[in-house]
Formats: structure tokens, sequence, C-alpha cells
């Protein structure tokens, strides 16, 4: 058990590091924004109104909740942390601590710009939650399971990214929003001095930096196990295809989100209502109807 | 799963459960309830996947973190929430004290947008002393240092606040406290419960406190002592549940109680529509001090050098890069 | 399972009193709301334990569980929505305040 979630731990970690390395690269030198952008590690914090609780407790909450999340993510036959049968649900579950650590962590901070980047982040889960479950619906659908074991098995002729190239663009929008990452960068934003990341030094920020990045890291790997066959694929072992494809769409989701206008928070609110839940319900709709006609790995 | 593993779970999946509902109802900071009472219900949860009801466990998490934070978020933004501003000058019972633990009040300037506060200059005078004795101190702090604190609030409090019968302060602070009993204890000086503090007042409890807290106690222990005394249900422990329950929760769902699924999705419906007529923008003038700075941005500003095309003003003049390097008030950052 | 039926049932119960407890104590509108929450939940952790311990084999306890936190989301939504509206009137979350609407 321990050994496991050591495991699970240095997937998260080493994940992490890699998801940095993968902005740098995307963001060019000295231009992050938003989450990325650059913490004072070494810095002290002088919050004297802060929350002795709640601000630390942030940033181990949304730890907690991506560790967390890596648990079902399927990096080869047998490399798993543990197959659960609502697995697919227990990751838009468990991802959702991440925001209630910054939003912990937004209102202990206690200063006007932290407690602004609390009420914009609670607005963007608002703003991501439904159409992030409509692209997760049409995958389990054709799947006939939530395990993320059996979405891979389902893949093994056809990836869904094919099948439903829709759900694919709807995961990729409402993966960047759920990531906080470029277009979608308002809580982070430069005008409120970084919000939450703004209140967080040393320890803290650190912790940030590696939730932050894990976020990334874990929407870019559901979203090759979903989309993408997971860690099928011949030639290479297992680990080896799920890292490649969960850099490949995580370098494509940043790569995309930096040719589009920052959104603001009533923004992506309009978005998701105007166009992305529609979007999603049509994307059910459709894999209704392809299931129907016998396309799909039951057939 | 072996027995002492469940049983460590168990005892601390209901340890977080009571204890969160007994921070909820008794902190002072309605940021902070709703906190407690989240982490009440994770607990529930976490009982809930023990008892091998997965599905509820993880759908019962959701619920409360995505709907119920949004929700306290924005009745607290509406309610200015006194976000333990007003702990400065209460006394707490002990329980209380442990739960609002650590919350300090805000200095004066940065007490602007609680419109409850502006008035009241003994209040002001007990935060601005608690302010200057924290400043150059650090967030995290050992418990028993933040609880000296405390004592050192309320006296800075009955200083600035005359009316406030002193006597009380010690008497309370020499009393033994037991953590279930903390009602009781306001019931000598009932009129506590409901302090007054220059014609507002700052209570979260209402004066009936106490008897509430008997009434409570008296229901839980009756609850508790049928259980105890009557333990023989026809249990079945050792029948084992379908591993995969929420494919059988969703045919249940789907074919044997699909009205009651419908009208479920129904009440929502007509729950959203409810809500919205409810609490649509009316005729009622909304208060000054919300308009804080929660208004979005309309035209975020764009990343730092990115190279699309600059965005055009109303006037049709292309606006200049802005330079962001002012915004970045905490600068020192590392590569 | 290790631990019985009635440890589940015992915590239920405290939940249940406190619940009690927030709800007749309290004075915001909010506050009360919340303390019906932690009711509805002390009721679905028995319903759940009750299915576990009695009847694993038949899943509508699961279903009622989901149905009362269906439910108690929309009456938080209502409620919060019906303070907002008394807030806007009235200036106030106290309960108290609302006192005249029972004429």
């Amino acid at each position: 058990m321990i050994a496991s979630a050591a495991a699970v731990l240095a997937a998260l970690l080493g994940g992490a590091a890699l998801t940095l390395a993968v902005e740098r690269l995307v963001a060019r030198r000295g231009l992050e924004a938003g989450p990325a952008r650059a913490v004072g590690l070494g810095r002290g914090l002088d919050l004297p109104n802060a929350d002795r609780w709640l601000l630390p407790a942030g940033p181990a909450v949304a730890l907690g909740g991506v560790a967390l999340a890596v648990v079902v993510i399927p990096f080869g036959p047998g490399l798993i942390g543990r197959d659960l049968g609502v697995g697919l649900f227990y990751v838009i579950v468990v991802v959702d601590f991440v925001v209630l650590g910054l939003a912990l962590a937004g209102w202990g901070a206690n200063t006007p710009e932290a407690v602004e980047a609390c009420y914009r982040i609670v607005a963007q889960l608002v703003a991501y939650v439904v159409p992030l479950g409509l692209a997760y619906v049409g995958v389990v659908m054709m799947a006939g399971s939530l395990s993320t074991v059996a979405v891979v098995a389902a893949q093994r002729d056809l990836w869904f990214v094919v099948l439903q190239p829709m759900g694919f663009l709807l995961y990729l929008v409402t993966g960047l929003m759920q990531s906080y990452r470029a277009p979608f960068l308002e809580p982070f934003a430069d005008s409120i001095g970084g919000g939450v990341l703004g209140a967080a030094g040393g320890w803290s920020a650190l912790l940030w930096r590696v939730a932050l990045a894990g976020v990334l890291f874990v929407v870019a790997a559901v979203g090759a196990v979903l989309y993408l066959g997971g860690p099928s694929g011949p030639w290479l072992p297992g680990w080896a295809w799920m890292l490649a494809k969960t850099y490949a769409l995580m370098a494509l989701m940043l790569g995309l989100g930096r040719c589009v206008r920052p959104f603001s928070t009533a923004g992506m609110l309009a978005l998701s209502w105007k166009a992305l839940i529609p979007a999603g319900l049509v994307n059910v709709l459709l894999v209704g109807g392809l299931i129907l006609l016998g396309v799909g790995p039951r057939a | 799963m072996t027995a002492a593993f469940e049983l460590t779970a168990f005892a601390t999946c209901a340890f977080v459960a009571v204890a969160g509902a007994l921070g909820m109802t008794t902190t002072m900071s309605m940021f902070r309830s709703g906190i407690f009472l989240m982490a009440s219900f994770i607990g529930v949860a976490g009982l809930f996947i023990l008892l091998s009801a997965d599905l509820i466990g993880l759908l019962q998490v959701m619920m409360y973190i995505g709907g119920f934070l949004v929700m306290i978020l924005f009745m607290v933004l509406v309610m200015h929430d006194p976000g333990g501003a007003m702990m400065a000058g209460m006394d707490l019972a002990p329980l209380e004290r442990w739960s609002s633990l650590g919350l300090v009040p805000r200095r004066p300037a940065e007490a602007g947008p609680d419109g409850h506060r502006q008035g009241e200059a003994g209040d002001r005078t007990a935060a601005t002393g608690h302010g200057e004795g924290h400043s150059g101190t650090h967030p995290p702090r050992p418990g028993g240092e933040a609880r000296g604190d405390h004592a050192e609030a309320h006296d800075g409090a009955a200083k600035a606040m005359p009316h406030e019968a002193q006597g009380g302060h010690g008497e309370r602070a020499a009393h033994p406290h037991g953590q279930a009993a903390h009602g009781h204890d306001h019931a000598p000086g009932g009129g506590h419960g409901g302090m007054d503090m220059g014609g507002m007042d700052m209570s979260m409890v209402t004066p009936v406190r106490p008897v509430a807290a008997w009434l409570a106690l008296g229901v839980g222990a009756v609850l508790v002592g049928m259980l105890v005394l009557r333990p023989a249900w026809p249990v079945m422990p050792d029948a084992v549940p379908d591993a995969d329950s929420a494919r059988r929760v969703g045919h249940l769902l789907m074919e044997k109680y699909m009205v009651a699924f419908e009208g479920a999705g129904f009440l929502i419906l007509i729950g959203i529509f409810g809500a919205l007529l409810l609490a649509r923008p009316s005729t009622y003038p909304d208060d000054a001090s919300r308009a804080a700075k929660v208004a979005v941005d309309a035209e975020p500003e764009p990343i730092r050098n990115d190279r699309l095309a600059p965005r055009a003003t109303l006037n049709g003049v292309a606006e200049p890069a802005p330079d962001h390097g002012a915004h970045r008030r905490h600068g020192g950052h590392i590569g | 399972m290790t631990v019985p039926l009635t440890a589940y049932l015992v915590v239920g119960a405290l939940l249940f009193a406190i619940g009690l407890y927030t709800v007749v104590a309290q004075r915001s509108a909010v506050m009360i709301l919340m303390g019906v929450e932690v009711l509805l939940n002390a009721i679905g952790l028995n319903v759940v334990a009750f299915w576990r311990f009695t009847a694993p084999g038949d899943y509508s306890a699961q279903i009622l569980a989901i149905l009362v936190v269906t439910v108690g989301a929309v009456e938080m939504a209502i409620g919060l929505a019906l303070v907002l509206l008394l807030y806007r009137q009235r200036r106030t979350a106290e309960v108290d305040a609302y006192a005249d609407l029972k004429r």
C-alpha cells in the first residue's frame, strides 16, 4: 500500500516536472502567465490578516486532490494505482479539490486580490464543470463503463477521437478551463497580482507549483485515456505511449490556447452556456446515434 | 480490506463528520462554517464509501464541493460575512474558541467593504490593537500561541468596551469547560449570546442557545441510548454487494425508479427557475458595499508580450501593449 | 464488516443532534440552512447503513439516498434565493427579523 502510494506520488511529481518543461517550451522563455507564472519560492509571506488555517490548508488540499486523481490513471497494463469501477467519475470529483484549495487559500489570504481570485475561481468552476461532464459522457456511453481500464480497452481498434471529434474539441476547451491555462487564466491574471499565487511564498508557493502543474498533467493524461487510447500502441511499451500521448495533447492544448485572446470570467460563463453546453448535448446525441447505428467498440 | 484498516477508516471518517458539524455550528466565521460543513460532508462520504456505496459517496462530494462552495461564497458576498472580523470583542464558549482559532480581525483600513463595522468605534479600537500586535507574525503558528493571542484580544476588547461586563470574562476563563456542555455555560449570562455592541447585534446565535443545546443533547442522548440498548437488527453483514454498484444503480434509475428520477430532474428544473426568479435583480436598492471589486474585467489584459495583434479600441486606435510590470507588486520571482 | 451497524447509526444520531442544535440556536438564515443540510446528511447516512447491513442486494436504498441529496441541493438553492430576496428587503439575514412573515 505504501509502495503504491509512493509510486503514485512519484508519477505525479515526474508528470508535474515534465509539465513545467512543456510549459516552458510552449510559452517561450520568460513569458509564463497564469498558473505558470514565476512565484517567489524564496519569498516570505507578509499577510498579517490572513486566516491561519485556511491559507496553509489551500495548497495541501489542492495537491491532495491532484495526487488522488493520479491513482486511477493507467500508465500501462498493470501500471495503475487502483482500477476503480467508477474511475472517471472519481477523477471529476477529485480534481474539484483543486478548486476548493484555491478558494480556501484565496479567502484565507484575506487580501483584496486573493479574495477576488477566489470568486473568479468559483465562477470558473461553474463555467467548466457541466461541459466537462458532457465531454466525459460521450466516451462513457461508447465504452459502456466508467472504469479507465475499460475505456482504454474499448479503444483497442479505433481511438475515440476519430469517432467523437466534437467531444475531443470540447474536452480541449474545458480542459484548458479546468487547468487555468492560457485563454482562461483570469483567476491568475496579472491585473490581480497573480491572485492566489500572489499571496504564496516559500513552501506554499512550491506546493502550488506542483499542484497547478499536476492538474494540467492530470487533465492531459485523462484526455489521452478518454480520446487517444491511453497506453495502447504498437512496438513501444505502454508507459512510453501514455507519456507521449499525454505530452502531445498537453502541447496541443497549450499551443492552441496561446492563439486565442484571454477570456474574462463573464466571457467564460457566456462561452460555456452559449457554446460549450449546447455542443456537449449535440455530441451526446451524435454519440447516441452512432451507438444505435452500431458504430463503436460494441459493433 | 483488513479489520484494522476498516476500523481506522471508520474512526477517521466519523470523527471528521462529527467534528466538522460541530465546528460548523460553533465557528464565528460564515465562510469557515461552510468549510467545516464541507469537511463534515466529506467525512460522511467516506462513511458511504466504507459502506461500499462508492457512487453515492462521490456524488455527495461533487455536489457539495461544486454546488455548496458556489452558494456559500455568493451568500457571503451578498451578506458581508464578517469573516472573523467580529471576533474582536466576543466572549466565546471553549468549543467556539477552538473552532474559531486563528481568526484575525481585519485592520480598520481593510474593513472598508464591511458595512457592519463602520460605526463601532470601540470595536475598531480593539481591531487595531489586535492587528498591530500581529504585524510581523506569520500565519502558521502553533495552537497554544494563537490561543494566547485570543486571550489578548479579549483583554483588548474588554478595555475598549467598558460596557462589557469584565467579571464575566474572568469567571468564564476560570471555568473548566466540558466540550459538550458549552451551551450550558452560557446559561447564567443569557444576554451574552446576543451581545449588544453599540446597537449592532454581532452574535451569530439566538438567546435560546442554552435551550437548544440541552434539546440537542437530550435528543442525541435518547437516540444513542435507544441504539445502544436495542442493537438487534436483522443484519446480514456477510452478503457482499456488487462491486460495480454504479451499473446497478443506473439500471434501477432508468427502469424501476424512472418516474422518481424524472421527478427529481423536474424538481431541479423548477428549482432553478424559482431561484432565478426570486434572486433576480429587483427594485430594492442594492447596498453600496456590494459594489466591491467583483466586477469582472470587461477586457482582460493580454498575456505579456504575446504576438497577437493589439485589440482595436472603441476609437479604432490600436492601444499600445500595456506595461504589466506595474501590476506585479509582489516581485521577486525565480526562473 | 468489523464495524457494527450501531456504530454508523450512532454517528448518524450525533449528526442529527448537531443539526437540530444548529437549526434552533443559529440566528442567521444561512446557518439554519446549513443545519438542515446536516439533518439531511444524517438521514442519508442512516439509509445507506441500513441498506448495507440489512438488504445489500437491493439497491433501492441508494436511489433514495441520491434523491435525498438532490432534494437537499434544490432546497438549499431555493432557500438561499429566498434569503437573498429577504435580505435585500430587510437588510438583514437574521430570521428574527422575519417574524412578521408569520402573519
